[in-house]
């Protein structure tokens, strides 16, 4: 019997070299041996087209979400102008702030000041049926109130922004770890067989200048095709997918099969099983170069759906013109999308910056998770809106510095129970209350569950551990988010 | 029930296969299930097996404790059961043999007995090992291995990384220890090596894995015919002398210690380091001693007055990721950093996994906290600052003013050779081009030139100085007031400004005619401002200066190409200090009661007409008194030429310019000086204006090379700072006991002297201690990374772990061999890669033959050389080298080939510019590309380059269509096609076969075979045919070049062959 599980997997292995040796099977990205060695036989096999099939092979979980995309506003917006009404720290506006919240507490720029309260300057209303409470400033995310669970009780660890971007997308602090968009497609793999499986776009003409890293989507220890792709605002949507001057389609075509002939004729004598992988990249990369073109001429889209959106030029890098680009990719096949705002630094300036913040990214925002619904998409997509923490509920002169203890962010689809707010701040909003606090980790673990993943159990070794996107600390799905 | 091993396989028989699998696989695969090595994977399942399948192991094997048992209980018992004391369940720890036995765990001989056995084999989740919530289920054949070891003795080994290093017996006579070794175990294997690879293949090979360059065809013809007995060794010493050894070498090593061109955190500023780089290649090309190398960088400042050379080594100390972004805490990035470089040492040395017991003892090694913290106390006395910045909520008195543009300091200027060569190259060009600008000038004006030299003669002895004071109306902005007396005055103003606001003051002026080509600004000083020529309480004056001129309705905005004062502080851009002061003028304190004058030169001289309004706009929130002065003169170019009016540099020079003007222009007879003088200054504007910027672009790129030296960041060792156990790694827990430097207990340590007398242990002591004869790890971690790069596995294939979880080598015995053999050489490293090239191991055939593909597809055995990618930067320089395009420069700054519009875009304070190179530093080679961390070059990124943020032993190797796309379209590859065709077109031989095979030769280093010149021949035909019938198309593929007798879709159509030769698997891969 011990026999019989050493033998398969190696037996199975080896088959599905020799299947490959001959051409029948290439998978992409990962070179046969890496493939063996991070024993993904499995994934790598039976798959006609190549596309990446994934490690969790039978999901742990009934999948609720095919994909994620996540509107990443980065900065950080305040918690205080949007989601989470905070009466009392209105009435307290001006006065100081009570030192025995405060005392001992990692501050930012906020260290060694006197610290007074700052109230919201906004109104905040109640929407929907489920009556919602969120701030004026946002009322087209407030027409989708219902469909959306709002947390209010996220905690983390880390309060720069460089830090608490890498522990918001990769559950660590540490370089070099993937971000969850890669863990997505190293769990689940990609039904895009033309596109890439991960992709990021940045908004341009935002006001804000927080500056991103690509390590936010980088695969880290994980092969680097599990990276996420930046489809960029200018030239070319992907790096290099143009083809050269004077070469044409029909040019660039003969050259790609060409180059496929004589690989092929290298691998009849050397026998290198990357040489038949290499001849399938060669094959996606041609089906790259005319899908993303298709990808971004919106041309077949009508014009009441770029009303909707609030698009004035389509294809113009604006958050709203990258919502749209976000369905069409979620309709292709792709499994994560990362959409980032740099607009939400609010140091200063609050009462004028966080007004245009909102309006940049309040309706595109709102249209995305009514196109999804209609289409009947948003049942099995996850999307996900929210910083990388929260503000402070004291003043910065006229704005709000990091914070740390609480923040808020919202939830929609994939089986997100919909008009429900989940946990709570104390009264000034300073830090979440037990029970139903929230951890970075906990949403992993939660994003991962509605994708039909043990959080436990996707896993990569590395530096002699299990790694896995929730770390080595206890994580918990937060069940009364889902339907 | 244990399996019993066929003893021979069949290599076509898949089934056969199946069944020669070992009960230990199983194991191995899980264990070998490691970590980012992609390519070379791990499957050493297959090394594990072969062996005892093929050497037809006995059945009652005794099963090893470091082979067989410690990767079981390390992978699935020791995180409870380990070294962690914290966090050990029941007391019990099964990593130490007496402390198994204690509570009888286990009972040697005795499974039945044993509690581990039991607990094992239980069936109530209550009481099973591991518990099911881990999900580390044993694998049966896993349970049976522990059984057999029980049986036997439960035998305990110490892990073979940290036993001492002894010279193992080499197992037979040979010419080449490491081929007794390797050859030992294929015979066991009943395996044979592949036959020596053909010539051809042999010196790319070399050529490729020595200096990062494929041969020249003429190489490789010559070494083809050369009979000679020691032709392969003649040819390897002339490798290893080459030049590019070091720059191939680098490499890894770069990786290793995360070199790179930005500090990594948050805005990702520029750093000055560049110089680190050139130290780490020069010292492979001159073959520093290893321990000499280590001493110098983890020391170099320490050492009794250390060299220039020492102190840039020391720069190592300064390559983790800093941050000076707001609202970060010194103290949480001191500690960060500090752990930072210790993962540093860990990885780089020691082949270790030191940093994850920052938080917690180690899980698996026998590294505590304690061993954490002590070792981060030997970096404590390194001059520096958690956030570089001086911030209002931490007030940082050694950074006052320092914002986002400025170096990090502590920095020291070094000379660098390529600068110095650099600068000798520049000023040459520099030269011809002002010699040409003045041979078109006169071209062109020559008739105006006696006019002008009358004119210009006249306006000297009007203004003897050679500048026209000038008499404007004022008007200020925003806040500002200004009123005119014979200077112009900005009143004191008590309302504040905002600290971002500059203000300015615009002066206007009529009725001026002439050539205009400077302007000059004096500060003079005031009464209205108590005798100072600043505002208020300044005590520095920042001037940002501006001049247009207004003609009837347009407007021409004034460009200027050069400034200097006579008094100016140094002016910083993303780290780099502006060459003068065009962009902001800033004096120094101390200066406001005196007058201080700048220059401005215009890019493009200008001739005034009556009607035209020249207005100046002085932006300044704390200039309080001025002047404004015009002049027709300009400064000529470069320092070879006589300097009539600028400085040494050919700055226009505020100190000079007035008498020197008037002197030179008035008296001199030297015609040529005097056209010099004509051709920059008004009169002779728009001659020839590209020559002019051109001109100016070369004097900026000399001027910011002049004196050959260079700013880099170095250590400077200051009194340590305290180090404390940090609990759970928390910054803020000030509870954890304090330590001092110490090596890993568990290693031999420091010797006596280092702690003698309560001295404290310093950086020289690590450094020493790091090469010791009794360190274990080190050289078995260099040499395994080593072995890596010129065989694609290490020996132990996970390079940067040598500890519990890591690989235990494949072949042990030599790897320690090696280890030693590194050692009592003294710290040779050529000699070491000399003796791995020239073993007939590395030197063998890399064609995987189908028999090998099933007994040892990840060819852990080595009877055949292995093929392999090359790595990121070697793409690129083979392919530049490949089509002649290849600049083969070494050191300097770092450089910006082509990249994607707008890759910047996302980084901030300050914004980034990404501007391109204009001249031949374009086609430098990839290891001098910059290196920007949060956002690498796109080519580098996609053939698996790391952004060295952490220490990288170990790049991946994937295969994926983003490569394809890189090879295919970008431009650096487009233009090497493009290149290569005109090189081919050019080339002398006979027929279109023939350039074929000479592209072919060149691309892969062989003759093409009948079907792939068929292929290409096909290819070019049915490219040409295409071209001829599109011409638009044709042109623009052709690229720049035509050579002489080809039509533009004839060269357009071997372009496209060449974009296929430099795509193909056997340029990209070294064979």
């Amino acid at each position: 019997m011990a026999k019989q599980t050493g033998e398969n997997n190696v037996g199975a292995y080896l088959s599905a070299l020799q299947r490959r040796t001959f051409l029948r099977n290439a998978g992409y990205g990962l070179g046969a041996t890496a493939a063996y060695s991070l024993g993904l036989g499995r994934a790598m096999a039976g798959s006609a087209s190549g596309a990446w099939k994934g490690v969790v092979s039978q999901p742990h979980f009934p999948v609720r979400a095919k994909r994620v995309i996540h509107l990443c506003m980065a900065g950080a917006p305040s918690q205080f102008e949007s989601f989470d009404w905070k009466p009392a720290l209105k009435k307290l506006h001006g006065q100081p702030f009570p030192a025995s919240l405060t005392k001992g507490q990692q501050l930012a720029q906020l260290q060694n000041t006197t610290l007074r309260a700052m109230g919201s300057f906004v109104n905040f209303k109640r929407w929907g049926q489920s009556g919602q409470e969120i701030s004026e400033l946002f009322p087209h995310i407030g027409g989708i109130a219902d469909d959306i669970a709002i947390v209010r009780s996220m905690y983390t660890e880390q309060i720069n922004h460089d830090p608490a971007h890498a522990f918001m997308n990769a559950g660590s602090i540490l370089k070099g770890r993937p971000s969850m968009g890669s863990w997505m497609l190293y769990g689940l793999g990609s039904e895009a067989d033309d596109l890439p499986g991960f992709v990021v776009m940045v908004s341009l003409g935002r006001q804000g200048d927080q500056p991103i890293s690509s390590r936010q989507w980088s695969s880290g220890f994980l092969p680097s095709r599990f990276q996420g792709i930046q489809f960029q605002s200018k030239g070319d949507a992907v790096h290099f997918a143009g083809s050269p001057a004077g070469v044409t389609e029909d040019d660039q075509a003969r050259v790609i099969e060409t180059v496929r002939n004589l690989d092929r004729l290298s691998h009849q004598t050397r026998l290198d099983p990357e040489i038949a992988t290499r001849v399938s990249q060669y094959e996606m990369a041609a089906r790259m170069q005319t899908s993303v073109p298709e990808l971004t001429n919106f041309a077949n889209e009508p014009k009441h759906v770029l009303q909707s959106y609030g698009i004035t030029r389509p294809g113009d890098g604006s958050f709203a013109s990258n919502c749209l680009m976000a369905r069409r990719l979620a309709e292709r096949g792709v499994r994560f999308i990362q959409l980032y705002h740099r607009a939400w630094d609010h140091h200063s300036n609050l009462t004028r910056d966080m007004p245009t913040a909102a309006k940049q990214t309040d309706q595109a925002s709102a249209a995305l998770i009514n196109d999804l619904k209609q289409r009947g998409m948003l049942d099995d997509t996850l999307v996900i809106w929210g910083g990388e923490f929260g503000r402070t509920p004291m003043a910065q002169g006229d704005g709000r510095d990091h914070h740390i203890k609480a923040f808020s962010l919202w939830l929609a689809g994939g089986g997100i129970k919909g008009g429900v707010t989940h946990g709570e701040t104390d009264e000034l909003g300073y830090d979440t209350l037990p029970d139903k606090r929230v951890a970075v980790r906990d949403l992993h673990a939660t994003m991962l569950k509605l994708c039909g993943i043990d959080h436990k159990r996707l896993t990569f070794p590395y530096q002699g551990l299990d790694q896995k996107l929730t770390g080595v600390e206890e994580a918990h799905v937060v069940q009364a988010l889902l339907k | 029930m244990t399996t019993r091993p066929r003893s021979k396989v069949t290599p076509n028989d898949a089934a056969g296969i199946c069944r020669v699998a070992c009960n230990r696989i199983q194991t191995n695969i899980a264990l070998a299930m490691c970590r980012q090595t992609l390519a070379l994977g791990l499957l050493w399942a297959a090394v594990l097996f072969a062996p005892c399948v093929a050497m037809g192991a006995p059945p009652d094997d005794v099963p090893r404790f470091n082979r067989d048992i410690r990767p079981i209980l390390s992978d699935k018992c020791f995180f409870c059961h380990g070294p962690d004391s914290a966090k050990r369940k029941a007391g019990l720890r099964l990593d130490v043999r007496d402390a198994a036995l204690k509570d009888e765990a286990i009972v040697p001989g005795k499974p039945e007995a044993s509690e581990l056995w039991k607990r094992i084999n239980a069936t109530d989740v209550d009481d099973v090992m591991p518990p099911p919530d881990v999900h580390k289920a044993l694998k049966p054949e896993e349970i049976t291995l522990l059984r057999r070891w029980i049986e036997a003795g439960a035998e305990y080994e110490p892990h073979w990384a940290y036993v001492p290093l002894t010279r193992p017996r080499v197992p037979a006579k040979a010419k080449s220890a490491i081929d007794a070794f390797i050859q030992d175990r294929l015979a066991k294997a009943k395996l044979a090596p592949s036959p020596a690879a053909d010539r051809r293949t042999l010196l790319r090979r070399l050529s490729l894995d020595l200096t990062g360059l494929p041969p020249t065809p003429e190489q490789l013809r010559a070494f083809e015919a050369d009979k000679t007995p020691n032709a392969v060794e003649r040819q390897i010493d002339r490798l290893l002398r080459s030049p590019h050894y070091g720059e191939r070498m680098a490499v890894p090593w770069l990786d290793v210690v995360r070199f790179a061109d930005t500090v990594g955190y948050h805005g990702d500023q520029n750093q000055n380091v560049f110089p680190y780089r050139d130290y780490v290649v020069n010292a492979f090309n001159t073959n520093k001693r290893f321990d000499q190398f280590t001493l110098e960088q983890v020391a170099g400042d320490l050492l009794p007055r250390p060299t220039e050379k020492q102190r840039v080594a020391s720069a190592f100390n300064r390559l983790n990721m800093v941050t000076r972004e707001g609202g970060a805490q010194p103290g949480e990035y001191l500690a960060k950093y500090m752990a930072d470089r210790v993962r540093a040492i860990g990885t780089a040395w020691l082949g270790s996994t030191i940093g994850c017991a920052q938080c917690h003892d180690h899980k698996y090694d026998p590294i505590n906290a304690q061993d954490f913290y002590s070792m981060g106390a030997f970096f404590s006395d390194i001059r520096e600052w958690g956030v570089y910045a001086d911030y209002p909520y931490t007030p940082n008195p050694d950074l006052k003013g320092v914002g986002n543009e400025d170096p990090f300091a502590p920095e020291i200027m070094v000379r660098n050779a390529f600068l110095v060569e650099r600068a000798k190259v520049l000023q040459q060009r520099l030269a011809d081009t002002q010699k040409q600008l003045v041979r078109q000038t006169m071209e062109a004006k020559r008739s105006a030139f006696n006019a002008w030299l009358a004119n210009t003669r006249t306006f000297i002895k009007q203004h003897p100085d050679g500048w026209l004071p000038l008499s404007p109306t004022v008007a200020a902005e925003g806040k500002l007031e200004a009123r005119v007396e014979n200077q112009i005055v900005v009143l004191h103003n008590t309302k504040k400004l905002d600290a971002w606001d500059v203000p300015g003051v615009s002066a206007t002026i009529t009725n001026l005619q002439g050539p205009l080509a400077s302007l000059r600004l004096d500060l003079i000083p005031h009464s209205e401002h108590n005798g100072s020529h600043l505002r208020s309480d300044r005590t520095q004056a920042r001037v940002y200066f501006s001049a247009k001129i207004v003609r009837g309705d347009s407007e021409i905005k004034l460009a200027f190409d050069a400034a200097q004062a006579n008094v100016a502080a140094p002016v910083f851009r993303n780290g780099h200090q502006l060459p003068d002061n065009k962009e902001e003028w800033r004096t120094p304190p101390g200066y406001a009661r005196d007058r201080v004058s700048a220059v401005w030169q215009l890019a493009q001289p200008q001739e005034l007409q009556p009607t035209d309004k020249l207005v100046i706009r002085v932006g300044s929130e704390s200039v309080g008194a001025f002047t404004l002065s015009m002049s027709p003169l300009a400064s000529t170019g470069a320092r070879h030429a006589p300097p009539p009016f600028g400085n040494d540099d050919g700055l226009p020079d505020p100190n000079r310019l007035p008498s020197a003007t008037a002197r030179f222009v008035a008296n001199t007879t030297n015609t040529q000086a005097l056209q010099e003088v004509f051709a920059f200054s008004g009169a002779a504007a728009a001659a020839a204006p590209e020559l002019l910027t051109q001109l100016h672009q070369q004097r900026r790129q000399w001027l910011s090379v002049k004196d050959g030296k260079a700013p880099l960041v170095v250590t400077v060792p200051q009194k340590p700072r305290v180090t404390r156990i940090l609990p759970r790694g928390n910054w803020q827990d000030e509870s954890g006991p304090i330590v001092t430097p110490a090596v890993l207990h568990f290693l031999p340590g420091l010797p006596p002297t280092a702690t003698a007398h309560g001295r404290r242990p310093t950086r020289l002591d690590l450094a020493r201690w790091l090469t010791s004869r009794e360190n274990p790890l080190t050289a078995r971690a260099f040499m395994n990374r080593l072995w890596k790069q010129f065989f694609g596995t290490g020996l132990s294939a996970v390079l940067d772990d040598l500890g519990g979880q890591g690989e235990p080598p494949s072949h042990p015995e030599l790897l320690d061999w090696l280890a030693v053999e590194f050692i009592e050489s003294g710290w040779d490293v050529k000699h070491m890669v000399k003796l791995l090239v020239m073993s007939n191991t590395y030197q063998q055939d890399s064609t995987a033959r189908p028999e090998l593909m099933a007994v040892d597809p990840l060819n852990r055995l080595l009877a055949r050389q292995s093929q392999r990618r090359l790595d990121a930067e070697f793409v690129r320089d083979n392919a530049l080298f490949i089509a002649g395009l290849l600049n083969e420069q070494r050191g300097g700054p770092s450089v910006f080939p082509y990249q994607p519009e707008g890759y910047y875009d996302n980084i901030e304070f300050p914004q980034r510019k990404y501007i391109t190179e204009t001249d031949e530093q374009q086609f430098r080679r990839g290891l001098y590309m910059h290196w920007q961390r949060t956002f690498l070059h796109p080519m580098l990124a996609n053939f698996d380059a790391p952004s060295r943020e952490e220490c990288t032993a170990d790049r991946p190797l994937s295969n994926t269509p983003q490569q394809a796309l890189t090879l295919l379209n970008d431009p650096t590859f487009v233009q090497a096609a493009q290149s290569l065709a005109v090189r081919l077109l050019r080339a002398h031989v006979s027929d279109d076969s023939q350039r074929i095979k000479l592209g072919f030769e060149l691309a892969t280093g062989h003759p093409p075979s009948g079907d792939q010149a068929q292929a290409l021949l096909a290819h070019l035909r049915a490219q040409q045919a295409h071209y001829e019938a599109h011409a638009q198309d044709a042109a623009k593929a052709a690229g720049p070049v035509l050579p002489l007798g080809a039509t533009t879709a004839t060269t357009a159509a071997w372009s496209s062959v060449c974009r296929v030769l430099l795509n193909v698997y056997e340029t990209v891969t070294r064979i």
